[in-house]
């Protein structure tokens, strides 16, 4: 399977998932959303010294793995990528910060490895939230959510519109590339010289059947604005759900749950 | 009555109709009555999927008359004239964008601002129509081509059309989910109007076809008639139905009025 072909099948696996009946698909797409939103804003919240309190937050997306049924090893897979983005992000503060903070045996451990630390477990958090957030709801249900949280419609209908693009684009790709590797059977990958003719005939075709898709939404009468329809889940539940989770987390981002457990247990 | 009704229709491509020659359509005219089932016929390039653009508004700028239930097709009346015409697209994937089938189905009902049960009643008669309720909650993605063109066909009806029109609803279909087509539209009340190369299943679904050349109608002839002329076909890059090459002058007594029905 070519790589083009694989994210289609990527996105429709997650586009599946989203569909799911499980308990946390059932949960209402707003308390989903709004608990995400916190999540990572807590997450964010924490200084790059306190990589104890940090540590606690794995809470949340262990629970919802566990509980979930999501797959831990497949989202690994499928954020390899962004993951390798994310241990790129500080790789630059142990060379800026190299102040001596403590040793761990006879290895020093500087302000900018700490910080480079958090950076890397701060966002690989919010990278896990979000992915779970995105295995449990649609994305016309994500939108539903942020339309309820004020969002300008624009902006929700910009979000569906390129999702679909993206799509549609990674079709017109495929079909590029395999029209072109049929003709070129010993070349590996693409030739350079011939990347700026793809690429052309990529977008102009990918924006052609955007043009069809949007031709047949205004047939169907779409003015500007998908009807989104995020009813039929259990509100309390997910009332529930949105409250318990808001009070577990702000309580881990003010106490030092691990030092207390510390103590509890010494 | 008259529920189509075109009148001296004239269209050319921007960039083209410069030259009187380009122009796609020319002058042409006729009338469509209630319940009628046209095929429209013509080699590549005639202007049949221009033809039945222009009766949904989508290609703006063309001169003479073309009215749907009396109303001019112009951009002040769009809203309602596309609620009374449904467009086929030839190629299903672009006209299925939503995630589900039932989804998509009811992609046109929500816009007309209906009630949650009333797109829930729409959808489910348009899929029961179509034969693919069992499908409602299958991703598009996962359909076969038949299963596509089908819920293609769902997502105009759910809006309620009075008129179909579908450009080659049978290209890329196999023999039976042709047949399961056919039989369909066979079953669906109103206006069909059914551009295509396919003129076996012209012959099967259409009992007025228009055929199309060099911008003008050539002939409107009942399809039975007009497919037996070989030459007349063969003069506008057509052939005739496979049928009628194999059982020359015996359709009567071989199909006969009840040949759809055998072939379904």
């Amino acid at each position: 399977m070519s790589r083009i072909n694989q994210a289609i099948h990527e996105i429709h696996f997650m586009d599946e998932a989203a569909e799911k009946n499980r308990w946390l698909n059932r949960i209402h797409p707003l308390a989903k959303v709004i608990v995400t939103v916190v999540y990572i804003a807590l997450v964010m919240s924490f200084p790059k010294e306190d990589l104890m309190g940090l540590a606690a937050m794995c809470l949340y997306p262990l629970v919802l793995f566990i509980t979930g049924e999501v797959s831990a090893g497949r989202a690994f897979r499928q954020l390899k990528m962004i993951l390798f983005l994310v241990a790129v992000i500080g790789i630059a503060n142990p060379i800026l910060d190299r102040e001596v903070l403590f040793w761990i045996g006879s290895v020093p451990v500087t302000g900018g490895m700490l910080s480079m630390l958090t950076l890397v477990i701060k966002s690989v958090f919010a990278v896990f939230a979000t992915y779970l957030l995105i295995v449990s709801t649609s994305i016309e249900n994500i939108c539903y959510a942020l339309r309820k949280l004020h969002m300008p419609k624009i902006l929700s209908t910009l979000i569906l519109l390129i999702y679909r693009y993206i799509v549609l684009m990674l079709k017109e790709t495929e079909r590029l590339t395999q029209a072109y590797s049929l003709r070129v059977p010993d070349q590996k990958g693409i030739h350079y010289k011939a990347w700026g003719t793809l690429a052309g005939q990529m977008l102009l075709r990918s924006m052609d059947r955007a043009e069809l898709v949007y031709e047949s939404m205004t047939l169907r009468g779409f003015q500007g604005e998908f009807y989104l329809k995020g009813a039929g889940k259990s509100v309390w539940k997910s009332v529930i759900y949105a409250s318990l989770w808001c009070i577990i987390l702000f309580c881990i981002r003010i106490f030092p749950i691990f030092e207390m457990v510390g103590r509890i247990l010494t | 009555m008259d529920i189509i009704d075109v009148e001296h229709l004239t269209f050319g491509y921007a960039g083209r109709d410069k030259n009187q020659n380009s122009k796609v359509l020319d002058d042409i005219g006729f009338h469509i009555n209630e319940d009628e089932s046209v095929g429209i016929i013509g080699a590549n390039g005639v202007g049949k999927s221009t033809l039945l653009k222009l009766m949904v508004g989508l290609l703006p700028g063309y001169n003479g008359t073309l009215r749907i239930h009396g109303t001019e097709v112009k951009k002040e009346n769009l809203s309602e004239i596309r609620r009374r015409v449904g467009y086929v697209f030839q190629d299903s994937d672009s006209q299925l964008f939503m995630n589900t089938v039932y989804e998509d189905v009811a992609f046109a009902p929500r816009n007309y601002g209906m009630s949650e049960n009333e797109v829930r009643r729409c959808t489910m008669d348009a899929l029961r129509k179509t034969q693919i309720e069992d499908l409602a909650d299958r991703h598009i993605y996962r359909l076969s081509g038949g299963q596509k063109k089908l819920a293609a066909i769902a997502t105009v009806l759910s809006m309620g059309a009075e008129i179909l029109l579908m450009d080659e609803p049978s290209a890329a279909l196999d023999p039976r989910n042709r047949k399961q087509l056919i039989k369909i539209l066979k079953e669906l009340p109103g206006i069909k109007i059914i551009a295509s190369h396919d003129l076996d299943f012209i012959y099967d679904t259409c009992e007025r076809t228009l055929l199309l050349a060099d911008g003008k109608i050539v002939r409107d002839e009942r399809t039975r008639e007009l497919l037996k002329q070989k030459d007349v076909l063969e003069a506008h890059g057509l052939e005739l139905p496979l049928s009628f090459r194999f059982y020359p002058g015996m359709q009567e007594t071989i199909f006969g009025a009840g040949r759809n029905d055998n072939l379904v």
